[in-house]
C-alpha cells in the first residue's frame, strides 16, 4: 500500500500539475547525500495537516496549500527528525532538507536503505551490479573475493593474497575490463594501491557495468568496467579494524572523517596496512621435491615464496555541504607494497625463491562536486589525480628451488652421481627465465574526469563528459648496461574520451531511457632514443600517433509494474590499440602500424527484474539477463608470424577479420525471511567462440563457463545480550570443470587438461556487542580443505580462519 | 566413459590382430601366444596430429599422437582419426617428439605450460594406447622450460638438449653514468649442453660452454643467437650442434633485422665430456644449421650431412667430414638438385642406404590457409646429390609441412604424413631405392589442424 502511494505521488509529481494555491516541492537527503526515501514529511499549521512520504530520489511535493507559516517535520527510521518553520508567501516554494542519519541503524533497516539504492542503479536499463560492502567490510573478507561472488564476475589469481589477478565479465578479460576508483583508471594508483590492498571499509560500494557503460565511465572498455566508489559522506565518524589468520595473515585499516559543522571545513584520513605469509599447501601436479640425482618425489609443501605485504593510505581536507560545494577535497594518496613471486604462470616442477615486486605510488588529488551549481538541476563534478608510481622487478638469484623450499642439487661430476653434490643454478641466471632483472619501471600519470549534469525536468536529462588520462613511461634495468638503456624506446599515452548522454524518464516514471555517444581520442608518442651525428650526445626521435574514434550506444528500461521491469542495453564498444600494437616493440621483432583500427564489439544485454514480491515476512527478488558480446576487428599478429619470426623477419600487429564472441545467461535470486533469514543465489553460463579468419570457430578453452554462488545469512538478536546481535553467514562457491585445451571427442589425455569441479564452503559469524560500536568476526573458509584452482595447476588456499576486530565511533 | 571407449577400441585392435593371426598362422602353436608374439612383433608407426589453436595450422590446440602396425600404416582402406580419437601428448606447445628406432617407445620433453622441461616415456600399445613407463625427470635448470632436444642416434640410449644464453659486453670507458662514450665490445654466447640417460631417465652430463664467433664477426655484432640438433658423428667422439646468427646493432645494443647472412656454422666439442668448443663454418652454404622442429642432421657412411635453412642462395645439404670439419668438396644445392629458386629444407631424413625424403618449399610455392607456402617432397640421393620431387602425393596449395617433425624408417622404407591444412590425407610409403610412393592408411583430419609426422 505504502508502495503503491509513493508511486502515485511519484506519477503525480513528475507530471508537475499547478497548485491554484501553492505547492511546496522539494528534496530529503541523509548526510551521506543518499535520497531519504520513504521518510515521512508533514506539513501543519493550526488549520491544516497533510502527510507525504519522499520518493525514490528523495523528493517530496504539497499541492493546495494556502498562503501561510506552516510547520515541516521530516522523519525517517535512519535519522534524526527535523522540524522547521516555512513561510509560503509564493505559489511555488522549494526546501531542501538533510536528515542527520542516526548512530543506531539495525540491519534490516540497512537493507531497505542499500535495496532502495541498488534499485535505483539497477533499474536504470544497464547490465549492472551494485556490490554493497558493509556486511563485507566487518568481515574477514577481501575486496576481490567479494567480486568473484558476483555473477558475471569471474576472477583469476596467481596464489594467494596480494598475487595478480585477472579480472572477466561475461567471458571477456584482460584489456576488455577497466577497473576504475572513483572513476579514474586503477592503473594511475599503481599496483600498490588495487583490488589486493584496498579494504572493503573504505569502499562506499562497487559498481560493475558489463558490457555497455554508462557515459560517465566512458573508457575504450569493450567488456566493462568495475568501479570503486571509495566512501563518500560528511558526517563525523571513525572506523577502525584489525584481522588476523592463517598463513600469518594480518589486515588492518583505519578510517576517519570530522566535519566542523559551523564551517564545513571537513578532515578525511584513511589507512590500510596488510601482511601475509600465504604459506598455504599444496600438492599434487608438480608439486615435488627433487633429489640430487633427479628422481623425483610428489610432496604436499608450504608456499615459500609468496609473502605480501602492502601499506597505504589516503589524506583529505575541504569543505563539505556548504555554499559552493557539497564535496570539495584536495589530499594525497600514498601506497607502497612487496610481493614475493613463486611462480611463473604455472605451478611448475621448480619455484620460485627471491624473485619479488616492488611498487609505489605518490599521488595528489582533487574533488569536486556541486549540485544545483548556479542553477536548478545543474549539477558538477570533477575527479582528478596527478603524481608518480614505480614498479621495481627483482630477479637476480641464479639458484634453482625444490618444493621444499631448498636448493635443488646436482652431483658435482654426473659421471658420479652418488658423489658430492653442489647447489644447481638455472643456466639463465635468474628465477623465471629471461635472465637477472632488477627493473625500475617510473610512471608519472594524470587523470581527471569531469562531468556536468543539467536536469531540464523530471523527464529530460543531459550528462556531458570528460576523460583524460596520460601516462608518462621511464624505465631502467639496472642488470644491463647503460647503453643499452639508453637505447630502450618508450612509449608515452594520452587518451580523451567525451561522452554526451541524454536520459529520458516518461510515462509516469515507467520508461527510462539512456542514449550516449562517446569519442575516444589516443594519442601515442614512441620515443626513440638516439646519437646525434657526431655521436657526443643522446637525442630522442619522437614518433607520434594521433587517433579519434566513436561509439555509442543506449541503455533502456520499462516497467510494466512496480514488480516487473524489463531491461535492455547495448553498446558499440571500442578498444583502442596499445602502444606496442600500433608501433611495435623491438625485442620482439614487431613493427609499426600506423593505420591500425580499434576492436570494436557490439554488446547486448536484455533482463527481467521481478520484485521485489512481498508475502507477509517473505521478501522475494529475481534479476536475470541474457547477454551477447561479439568482438570483431580482433588486433593480432599473422597466423604465419611464428614462422616469420623463424626467419628473423618482422611482424606487424594489424586487424583482422576475427571474431570473438560470448553469449549466456545471468540468474540472480534473493530471499529474505522476517529481516533475518536472507538468502541469495547467482548463476553465470556462457559460451565463449572464436571465428578465425577463414571461418573456422573454435571454443575458446581455460575459460570458467558455468558458476553458481550462494549465500545464507541468519540474524539473531539479543543474543546472549540484550541488544546484541549475532549474524551467521554460510557461503558456497561452485564452478563446473573446463579444461585447459578443449578435449574433443573419445581423445584421451593424461588428466591433467581438466581443471576439476570445484565446491568451496566457508562459514562465517559475527557479533555485534550491545553498544553496537564494538563488532567481532570470524570466518572459517574452504572448510573442507577443497583443492581450488582459478587455472590449471595454480592452486589457491586450504582451509583458513581468520577473526576480525572492528570499532566505530560515530559522535566524538 | 573415455576409457570404456578406450577399451573397446584396443579390444577391436587385438581381436583384428587376433584375426590376421589365425588368418596366416601355422597349425602347432596356440592363438594366444601367437597373438602376444605378434603384438610385440609390430612396428608401431605412431601418427601426430597437431590440433588448430585460434588459426588454420597454427598447431597450438594440443598435439594427439595414434600408434597404428605397419601392416596398417600400409593399407590405403584403414581410416584413423586422432583428432577424434589420439592420445594428447602433455605439453603446452607443439610438442617435439622423438621414437626409439624400432618405434615401440616415443619420447617427450614437454615445450613450456607447467610441465615444461620434463622427459617423459610411453610405450605405444597401439591406438591412443600409450603407457607411461620410467621415471620423469626435468632438465629445465639446465636448458630451459622450452628445450631444443633431439635423440643421438646411438641406439636409443642418449638424447641431448641445448640451450644459449646471451649477454652483451660493453666498455663503459671508466664512467659508468655517460653512455655517449661507451662501445660494445661482443655478446658473449654460453651455449648449455645436458646429456640425458633415455632409458633411465638421467643426466648423464651438463656443461657451459663459451662460443665466440672470430673478432671480425663479433665486432659487427653477430653472436650464436639460437642452437639446436645435436648430432654425434661416426667416431661417436665429437658432438655437432647447429646454430642461427643473430646480430645487434653495435651503435645501440639494439636487435637488427635484415643484416646480411653469413656463411653456416656449427659448433663442435668433445663427446661425452663435453669440452673444447669449436666453431666450424662452411663456404659452401650460408644461413642456419639449427633447423626447426625436426632433425635437421643426420649421420650416413662416416660423415655427418647437414641441411641449412635462411640461406639467400636455397637451402644446401652440407656435409662434415671425419675430420670434423666441413668438407666445402661436397656442394650439394637444392636449388641447382630441384631446378627450382628459394628452395627451403623444412624437414629430411634418410634410410640407411644414404636415400632420404626431403619436405621443401620455394620461392614459387603460393601460401595457403595458414599463411605459409605450399610444401612437397622430394627424394633425395647423398651420394649422387640429385634430388626428385616425389610424385604420387596430391599437393595442394593448403599443404605445408612448417612444422613437421618426423619421418618413420623402416629399413629402406619410409613413412610419412601428408595431408593439406583442414582436410584428410594419408600416410606414404616411400621405398627410397626405387622412389615408389604406395598410398598409406587414410588420416581424417578436422577443420584448420594438420598432420606432423610419423614416428
Amino acid at each position: 500500500m505504502a508502495k503503491l502511494l509513493l508511486f502515485l505521488v511519484t506519477i503525480s509529481f513528475s507530471l508537475s500539475v499547478y497548485a491554484q494555491n501553492s505547492s511546496l516541492s522539494g528534496y530529503v537527503l541523509f548526510d551521506n547525500n543518499k535520497p531519504a526515501l520513504g521518510a515521512t514529511i508533514v506539513i501543519q499549521n493550526a488549520h491544516l495537516k497533510k502527510e507525504t512520504s519522499a520518493g525514490i530520489n528523495g523528493e517530496f511535493l504539497f499541492k493546495n496549500l494556502p498562503l501561510g507559516t506552516y510547520s515541516l517535520i521530516v522523519s525517517s527510521l535512519n535519522a534524526k527528525t527535523q522540524t522547521q518553520q516555512i513561510k509560503i508567501l509564493s505559489n511555488k516554494k522549494t526546501v531542501n532538507v538533510i536528515l542527520e542519519v542516526t548512530n543506531y541503524q539495525s540491519l534490516s533497516e540497512v537493507l531497505v536503505k542499500t535495496e532502495t539504492e541498488k534499485r535505483k542503479t539497477e533499474t536504470k536499463g544497464f547490465s549492472v551490479n551494485l556490490i554493497e560492502t558493509k556486511e563485507a567490510s566487518l568481515r574477514n573478507i577481501q575486496t576481490n573475493e567479494l567480486l568473484n561472488t558476483t555473477v558475471g564476475v569471474k576472477l583469476r589469481q596467481n596464489g594467494g593474497l596480494g598475487s595478480q589477478v585477472q579480472y572477466s565479465l561475461n567471458g571477456l578479460s584482460g584489456n576488455s575490463v577497466r577497473i576504475f576508483i572513483d572513476g579514474i583508471p586503477i592503473s594511475m594508483y599503481g599496483s600498490s594501491f588495487n583490488l589486493n590492498s584496498i579494504p572493503p571499509s573504505m569502499i562506499e560500494n562497487i559498481e560493475i557495468y558489463k558490457g555497455v557503460v554508462p557515459g560517465h565511465l566512458a573508457d575504450d572498455a569493450l567488456g566493462g568496467v568495475i568501479n570503486i566508489i571509495l566512501k563518500k559522506g560528511a558526517k563525523s565518524n571513525l572506523n577502525a579494524s584489525v584481522s588476523y589468520g592463517s598463513f600469518n595473515t594480518f589486515q588492518s585499516s583505519v578510517n576517519g572523517l570530522h566535519r566542523f559543522d559551523k564551517t564545513g571545513f571537513t578532515v578525511k584520513a584513511s589507512g590500510f596496512y596488510n601482511a601475509s605469509d600465504n604459506d598455504y599447501k599444496v600438492w599434487g601436479g608438480q608439486v615435488k621435491h627433487i633429489e640430487a640425482d633427479g628422481s623425483q618425489v610428489p610432496i604436499t609443501a608450504r608456499r615459500f615464496n609468496d609473502a605480501y605485504r602492502s601499506v597505504g593510505g589516503m589524506f583529505q581536507v575541504g569543505y563539505t555541504n556548504v555554499k559552493w560545494a557539497d564535496q570539495f577535497f584536495i589530499g594525497i594518496t600514498g601506497s607502497d607494497d612487496y610481493k614475493e613471486v613463486q611462480h611463473g604462470a604455472f605451478m611448475t616442477i621448480h619455484p620460485y625463491k627471491g624473485r619479488f615486486l616492488e611498487s609505489d605510488a605518490l599521488l595528489t588529488n582533487l574533488s569536486y562536486q556541486k549540485k544545483d551549481l548556479f542553477v536548478k538541476g545543474l549539477d558538477i563534478n570533477t575527479n582528478g589525480l596527478i603524481g608518480e608510481r614505480n614498479r621495481i622487478v627483482n630477479d637476480t638469484t641464479a639458484y634453482a628451488y625444490t618444493w621444499l623450499g631448498v636448493r635443488q642439487q646436482r652431483p658435482v661430476d654426473f659421471s658420479n652421481p652418488d658423489g658430492e653434490t653442489m647447489d644447481l643454478e638455472n643456466a639463465w641466471g635468474s628465477q623465471q627465465e629471461g635472465g637477472p632483472t632488477l627493473l625500475n619501471i617510473n610512471r608519472k600519470v594524470a587523470s581527471i574526469r569531469s562531468g556536468i549534469t543539467y536536469e531540464i525536468n523530471k523527464n529530460h536529462k543531459v550528462l556531458l563528459n570528460h576523460i583524460y588520462s596520460g601516462v608518462d613511461r621511464e624505465d631502467h634495468d639496472e642488470m644491463i648496461s647503460l647503453l643499452e638503456n639508453t637505447f630502450k624506446q618508450t612509449s608515452n599515452l594520452h587518451k580523451n574520451i567525451y561522452s554526451l548522454s541524454y536520459e529520458l524518464t516518461t510515462f509516469n516514471n515507467k520508461l527510462k531511457f539512456n542514449v550516449f555517444g562517446k569519442h575516444y581520442r589516443q594519442k601515442v608518442e614512441r620515443i626513440k632514443p638516439q646519437f646525434n651525428d657526431d655521436n657526443t650526445q643522446v637525442v630522442n626521435d619522437i614518433y607520434t600517433s594521433n587517433k579519434h574514434y566513436n561509439g555509442y550506444g543506449f541503455a533502456s528500461s520499462y516497467s510494466f509494474t512496480t514488480n516487473f521491469t524489463l531491461l535492455a542495453s547495448a553498446e558499440r564498444a571500442i578498444r583502442l590499440p596499445n602502444e606496442t600494437e600500433v608501433f611495435g616493440d623491438a625485442g620482439d621483432n614487431t613493427v609499426e602500424n600506423t593505420s591500425i583500427k580499434p576492436e570494436i564489439s557490439n554488446n547486448i544485454n536484455v533482463g527481467f527484474r521481478f520484485g521485489k514480491f512481498n508475502f507477509n515476512k517473505h521478501e522475494f527478488l529475481v534479476t536475470t539477463n541474457l547477454f551477447s558480446r561479439k568482438i570483431q576487428d580482433l588486433i593480432g599478429l599473422p597466423p604465419n608470424a611464428g614462422d616469420r619470426w623463424e626467419n628473423d623477419e618482422l611482424v606487424q600487429y594489424n586487424n583482422f577479420n576475427e571474431e570473438t564472441t560470448s553469449k549466456g545467461i545471468e540468474l540472480q535470486l534473493n530471499y529474505t525471511y522476517n529481516k533475518n533469514l536472507g538468502f541469495n543465489f547467482n548463476l553465470s553460463k556462457l559460451s565463449l567462440e572464436f571465428k578465425n579468419q577463414y571461418g573456422n570457430v573454435t571454443d575458446v578453452p581455460n575459460t570458467p563457463l558455468f558458476t553458481i554462488n550462494g549465500a545464507l545469512r541468519y540474524s539473531i538478536k539479543n543474543f546472549i545480550q540484550n541488544k546484541a546481535s549475532l549474524n551467521l553467514f554460510y557461503n558456497t562457491y561452485f564452478t563446473d570443470e573446463f579444461s585447459y585445451i578443449i578435449v574433443y571427442g573419445n581423445t584421451r589425455d593424461d588428466g591433467r587438461n581438466l581443471v576439476p569441479t570445484q565446491f568451496i564452503n566457508d562459514l562465517g559469524l559475527s557479533y555485534t556487542f550491545p553498544k553496537e560500536n564494538v563488532v567481532l568476526s570470524f570466518d572459517a573458509k574452504n572448510i573442507f580443505n577443497e583443492a581450488a584452482y582459478d587455472n590449471r595447476s595454480v592452486q589457491k588456499p586450504g582451509r583458513a580462519f581468520y577473526i576480525k576486530l572492528n570499532y566505530t565511533i560515530n559522535k566524538f | 566413459m573415455k576409457n570404456q571407449s578406450f577399451n573397446i577400441k584396443f579390444l577391436s585392435l587385438a581381436l583384428s590382430a587376433l584375426v590376421l593371426t589365425f588368418s596366416c598362422s601355422d597349425d602347432d602353436s596356440t592363438p594366444s601366444e601367437e597373438e602376444e608374439e605378434q603384438q610385440e612383433d609390430t612396428r608401431w608407426i605412431t601418427v601426430a596430429a597437431a590440433r588448430m589453436g585460434t588459426n588454420p595450422g597454427d598447431g597450438n590446440g594440443g598435439t594427439l599422437i595414434y600408434a597404428l602396425s605397419k601392416e596398417d600404416a600400409q593399407n590405403p582402406n584403414v581410416s584413423i582419426a586422432p583428432f577424434d580419437n589420439g592420445f594428447i601428448v602433455p605439453s603446452n606447445r607443439t610438442a617435439r617428439l622423438q621414437a626409439s628406432e624400432d618405434g615401440s617407445t616415443i619420447f617427450n620433453i614437454s615445450y613450456a605450460g607447467d610441465t615444461g622441461g620434463n622427459y617423459s616415456k610411453y610405450l605405444a600399445n597401439g591406438g591412443q594406447n600409450f603407457t607411461p613407463t620410467g621415471s620423469e625427470i626435468s632438465i629445465a635448470p639446465y636448458v630451459g622450460t622450452a628445450p631444443r632436444w633431439i635423440k643421438l642416434f646411438d641406439g636409443d640410449k642418449t638424447g641431448c638438449a641445448v640451450y644459449v644464453d646471451t649477454e652483451h659486453q660493453i666498455d663503459d670507458n671508466g664512467t659508468p653514468d655517460d653512455a655517449t662514450d661507451d662501445t660494445y665490445l661482443r655478446t658473449e654466447a654460453k651455449v648449455g649442453i645436458v646429456l640425458l640417460d633415455l632409458v633411465n631417465s638421467k643426466i648423464l652430463n651438463f656443461k657451459e660452454l663459451s662460443v665466440p664467433l672470430s673478432a671480425e664477426e663479433e665486432a659487427k655484432g653477430y653472436y650464436f643467437g639460437r642452437v639446436d640438433m645435436p648430432t654425434l658423428n661416426a667416431a661417436g667422439d665429437k658432438l655437432y650442434i647447429g646454430g642461427w646468427l643473430r646480430k645487434v646493432n653495435p651503435t645501440t645494443i639494439e636487435s637488427d633485422s635484415g643484416y646480411e647472412i653469413l656463411a653456416a656454422k656449427s659448433i663442435v666439442v668433445d663427446y661425452p665430456t663435453l669440452f673444447n668448443p669449436e666453431v666450424i663454418t662452411s663456404s659452401v652454404g650460408t644461413g642456419n644449421t639449427n633447423g626447426y622442429r625436426s632433425i635437421n642432421s643426420f649421420e650416413y657412411n662416416g660423415a655427418v650431412y647437414q641441411a641449412t635453412q635462411s640461406d639467400p642462395n636455397g637451402s644446401h645439404i652440407l656435409k662434415i667430414g671425419a675430420d670434423n670439419t666441413y668438407d666445402d668438396s661436397y656442394v650439394f644445392s637444392l636449388d641447382a638438385a630441384l631446378g627450382v629458386t628459394g628452395a627451403y629444407a623444412l624437414a629430411w631424413r634418410p634410410a640407411a642406404n644414404g636415400k632420404a625424403v626431403l619436405a621443401y618449399r620455394h620461392d614459387g610455392s603460393q601460401d595457403g590457409i595458414s599463411g605459409r607456402p605450399e610444401s612437397y617432397f622430394a627424394l633425395i640421393d647423398l651420394n649422387a646429390k640429385t634430388a626428385t620431387k616425389l610424385e604420387g602425393i596430391p599437393y595442394e596449395i593448403d599443404m605445408e609441412m612448417f612444422q613437421y617433425q618426423s619421418y618413420a624408417v623402416d629399413g629402406n622404407n619410409i613413412y610419412l604424413t601428408a595431408a593439406p591444412v583442414g582436410k584428410n590425407g594419408n600416410i606414404y610409403v616411400v621405398d627410397t631405392e626405387t622412389g615408389n610412393v604406395t598410398k598409406g592408411a587414410e588420416l581424417v583430419n578436422v577443420d584448420g589442424s594438420h598432420f606432423i609426422g610419423a614416428w
